[in-house]
């Protein structure tokens, strides 16, 4: 049972590194109708960045906001000049040209800090600390806590203020937003770079676990992708749950069915994201309107 | 093939330098082009499937992986000569396509698309786990293809005409499926689904038809593959290869069959070119060449061709109805009696 | 004294011209029709005044060159647009359709003090606040989309086929208070409509649009009573 308990802890906090990805993902889906393949590729560079400023002596902490914010600021360039301009084009052009971006960023951390991985600081304390007998380390925790927050402050930004109402209004309807006045671009431009936001925040809390390489969110995408999937594309909530499931059926997928073992537990969430489709066509929390890609 | 389609004498062109062009390529381009040709094969499976049918698959490159198995397998444990193999690789691999595509009865577009990944990215650790069955790792062996007595100075020539052959193959059975009333059938219901229901089409059947074929395809490709290269191994189908074919048959365009090969030779020597502009710089370029392309052209590069073409010589031939306007719908009618 | 004031406007989607040179103008406080059979170019029109239609030609309004500025601009001129079929947001509650008619305007206090006055005149509206757009009856949402178009303070109210799909009685209280708005606030009002006898009752102005062209200007009251354009052009 303590077993039991151990993976769950494990899992919930792989699944909010998912989530977090997810819920970059949904919100570029839900603003621009993209799925961003680029997502995980662009975070990584930030991570990158992030290491390097720690590595040049910057304090960690100065360094994470800065990049913070150089991310935003990269998520609205890569609008601006790759999206922006396609807005109408086909589905298909917009699927290789967010593949482009997933190759374009990948290439270009390659380039500038090599194949090599390296080790990343982990921003929470060594150690666990036991909860009803069950050891659990802290940076699980300290996971978990990040996504909370994350999600949390999303989440009230969207329910609560001109700002948020204003985003969700452009991702629903952009006609309608633009006849109450909304500058529709600037919000579009606006969830892109609070994606890279999200999205490097998935990437600097996993990074610690797996080493930093240019290739290290690449598998971490396709589990984003299955608990957007799973949650419902036009829901950043449902991005949160799919991602915990995700990460969740992964682990103990991973150690009590034999026949799937660590070699495949990958098929563990895409099984389980197949049967919750089967039944509801959307995701948990989708609405009816996506189906396209 | 599409409303438009590229003029003739581009396609005798086409036709023409494919034919002469092993006489002056040198013997390791011509096996790039042979494996390109390999990839184009399974692209245009997937362009029946994505262009015509509607249906989306991300694990079109797990398949072409099933295809090389196939054909390695047969060849290594059976010894069947790997020319008999590569029909039993369409086959099988069609089967494997058809349970692929059973969630695709209930599922379309971004979650069809999630799910094939997922097998995309499941298939490279399937075979390491089943390594009895895969040689795991260390792969599986093809013997090289007997050459006939002509061309004992040259068998990469030989390979090359198998391979054109097995391409040539491809676009006839997708041009038979394309321009009969399955064809009708297929973009009916992509454009409509429920009018389509509604006018006697089996959503079920053409759906499970669509995948079977462009899986049929994919595993002839994969044959080639393994046949070219002597040695399979999961490294071959990692899930980047199932993209790369997504990219192939957007690239050159989704409804054209000329653009699955400009498609598979675009990701087989773009990026080497890419690579000898500046080694260290090659992917920069060929992410930027990726999104360049797009955005020049948003109906990829058959897309633009066709568009300069018919611009300059004003050539419209037969549009072939569609069911989003109310006109084709009834040109559809009246097709169908 | 003029507030609208279009001067040849040309309008079209890709190859297709909807609008050819149209040109008219509208006073400060009148309330004009819009009138034209299935086709004939309104709802173009009217996407066209507030920016959403890529159109050519000069439009004046409140004595400001509007043709090169983008809708939110528009907007917070005063041209408030209510599109047609369901005008709202309908993922959103009521109170936050409110809340996105009032989106440029930056002082609290008096969105409170808008939407407490618009739901009085709406009472059936603040009954329903907290629930989706999407959940209310037709006539309930046509109403939502209008008092969400009031509560930008628009000068100018442009409204596209209200009466499309509603029963007959709610059309009326529809109609009704739009005559409060013109009689009490004084406010202009740009009405599309298909059902000419109806809206001819309330308007001052009419024009007819037929095929982009505005073939017929007159004072509503006359043409209600004119047989022939009602005839050639509203085949009534
Ligand atoms: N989105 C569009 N694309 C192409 N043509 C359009 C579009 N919208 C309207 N039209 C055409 O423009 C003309 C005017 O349409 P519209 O302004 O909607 O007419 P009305 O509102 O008077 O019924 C019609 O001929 C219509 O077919
Ligand atoms: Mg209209």
């Amino acid at each position: 049972m303590s077993l039991f308990f151990q993976l769950v802890v494990s899992g919930l906090a792989s699944g909010a590194i998912y989530a977090a990805l997810a819920i970059a993902l949904v919100l570029i889906f839900r603003a621009t109708s993209i799925v961003n393949f680029g997502q995980g590729e662009m975070a990584t560079f930030s991570a990158y960045c992030t290491w390097q400023m720690i590595n040049w002596g910057v304090p960690v902490w100065l360094s994470l906001l800065i990049c913070l914010a150089a991310s935003f600021i990269v998520g609205i360039i890569v609008f601006r000049s790759f999206i922006q301009p396609l807005i109408g084009a086909p589905i298909e052009a917009m699927v290789v040209v967010t593949l482009g971006l997933f190759v374009l960023f990948q290439a270009v951390t390659m380039w500038i800090w090599g194949a090599d991985q390296r080790a990343f600081p982990s921003i929470f304390p060594d150690g666990g600390i036991a909860i009803g007998g069950v050891q659990v380390r802290i940076s699980a925790l300290g996971t978990l806590l990040a996504l909370a927050i994350a999600a949390l402050s999303i989440g009230l930004v969207f329910r609560f203020t001109r700002l948020g109402l204003s985003m969700r209004a452009s991702a629903y309807d952009r006609t309608k937003s633009m006849l109450v006045g909304i500058k529709v671009q600037r919000m579009l431009m606006l969830g892109w770079g609070l994606a890279a936001v999200i999205g490097m925040i998935a990437a600097v809390l996993i990074a610690p676990r797996l080493l930093l390489s240019p290739t290290m969110m690449t598998p971490i995408l396709f589990y984003g992708l299955a608990a957007a999937t799973l949650g419902g594309w036009d829901s950043p909530f449902g991005a949160v749950v799919g991602g915990l499931l995700v990460g969740v059926a992964e682990s103990l997928g991973g150690s009590y069915l034999p026949m799937v073992g660590a070699e495949l537990r990958i098929v563990v969430p895409i099984a389980l994201t197949l049967i919750i489709l089967l039944v509801k066509p959307v995701g948990l929390f989708g609405s009816y309107k996506v189906t396209k890609l | 093939m599409n409303s438009r389609s590229l003029p003739t004498f581009i396609k005798v062109g086409a036709a023409a330098i494919a034919l002469i062009a092993p006489v002056f390529l040198p013997d390791f381009l011509l096996f790039e082009v042979c494996i390109a040709l390999s990839y184009s094969i399974a692209v245009l499976g997937l362009n029946l499937l994505m262009g015509f049918a509607g249906q989306i698959c991300l694990a079109q490159g797990a398949l072409f992986g099933f295809g090389a198995y196939v054909t390695a397998y047969l060849n290594a444990e059976f010894g069947l000569s790997p020319y008999w193999t590569l029909p039993a690789a369409a086959v099988l691999t069609a089967a494997a396509g058809l349970a692929v595509g059973l969630p695709a009865l209930r599922l379309q577009g971004l979650q069809l698309a999630i799910i094939t990944f997922g097998i995309a990215a499941a298939f490279p650790q399937a075979l390491l786990k089943f390594d009895w069955l895969t040689g795991g790792v260390s792969g599986l062996p093809i013997d090289s293809l007997e050459t006939p007595a002509p061309f004992a100075g040259r068998p990469e020539l030989w390979l090359y005409l198998v391979t054109v052959a097995c391409a040539g193959v491809a676009v006839l059975l997708v041009s038979l499926v394309l321009f009969g009333d399955t064809g009708r059938t297929l973009r009916a219901q992509r454009d409509n689904a429920q009018i389509a229901e509604a006018l006697g089409v089996n959503l079920t059947k053409v759906r499970l038809w669509a995948f079977g074929i462009s899986s049929a395809l994919a595993g002839l490709g994969g044959g080639v593959f393994a046949i070219l290269n002597g040695f399979i191994s999961p490294q071959s189908f990692l899930a980047a290869v199932s993209i790369n074919i997504v990219i192939a048959s957007i690239v050159g365009g989704t409804t054209t069959i000329t653009g699955a090969f400009i498609g598979g030779l675009f990701i087989v020597f773009v990026p080497t070119w890419t690579s000898d502009i500046n080694l260290a710089l090659g992917n920069v370029i060929y992410g930027l060449a990726l999104i360049g392309v797009m955005m020049i052209s948003g109906n990829g590069v058959v897309g633009l061709v066709k568009k300069l073409v018919c611009g300059m010589l004003q050539t419209t031939s037969g549009n072939v109805p569609s069911l989003k306007s109310i006109q084709g719908r009834k040109q559809w009618i009246a097709l169908r009696k | 004294m003029t507030l609208l004031d279009v001067r040849g406007l040309s309008a079209s989607y890709g190859k297709v011209q909807a609008l050819f040179d149209c040109s008219f103008s509208v006073g400060d406080g009148e309330f004009v029709a819009l009138l034209g059979a299935n086709g004939a170019g309104k709802t173009t029109m009217l996407r066209a005044l507030s920016g959403i239609a890529r159109s050519s030609g000069t439009i004046s309004f409140d004595g400001q060159r509007l043709d090169a500025r983008p809708p939110e601009e528009r907007l917070r001129l005063g041209i408030a647009h209510v599109p047609q079929g369901r005008g709202t947001f309908a993922e959103f509650t009521v109170d936050e359709n409110l809340s996105l008619g009032a989106i440029t305007l930056s002082d609290a206090a008096q969105v409170r003090r808008d939407k407490e006055r618009w739901y009085q005149t709406f009472p059936r509206l603040r009954e329903r606040r907290n629930r989706l757009a999407g959940n209310l009856s037709g006539g309930e949402q046509q109403m939502l989309a209008v008092a969400r178009a009031l509560m930008s303070r628009p000068k100018l109210l442009m409204c596209d086929e209200p009466s499309l799909g509603l029963a007959p009685a709610i059309t009326a209280e529809i109609f009704e208070i739009f005559k409060d708005l013109h009689k009490r606030h004084r406010m202009t009002l740009l009405v599309v409509e298909q059902n000419a006898d109806l809206t001819l009752q309330f308007a001052d102005t009419a024009f007819v649009i037929e095929t982009g062209h505005i073939v017929a200007t007159s004072p509503a009251h006359e043409m209600l009573h004119n047989q022939d354009i009602q005839k050639s052009y509203l085949g009534v």
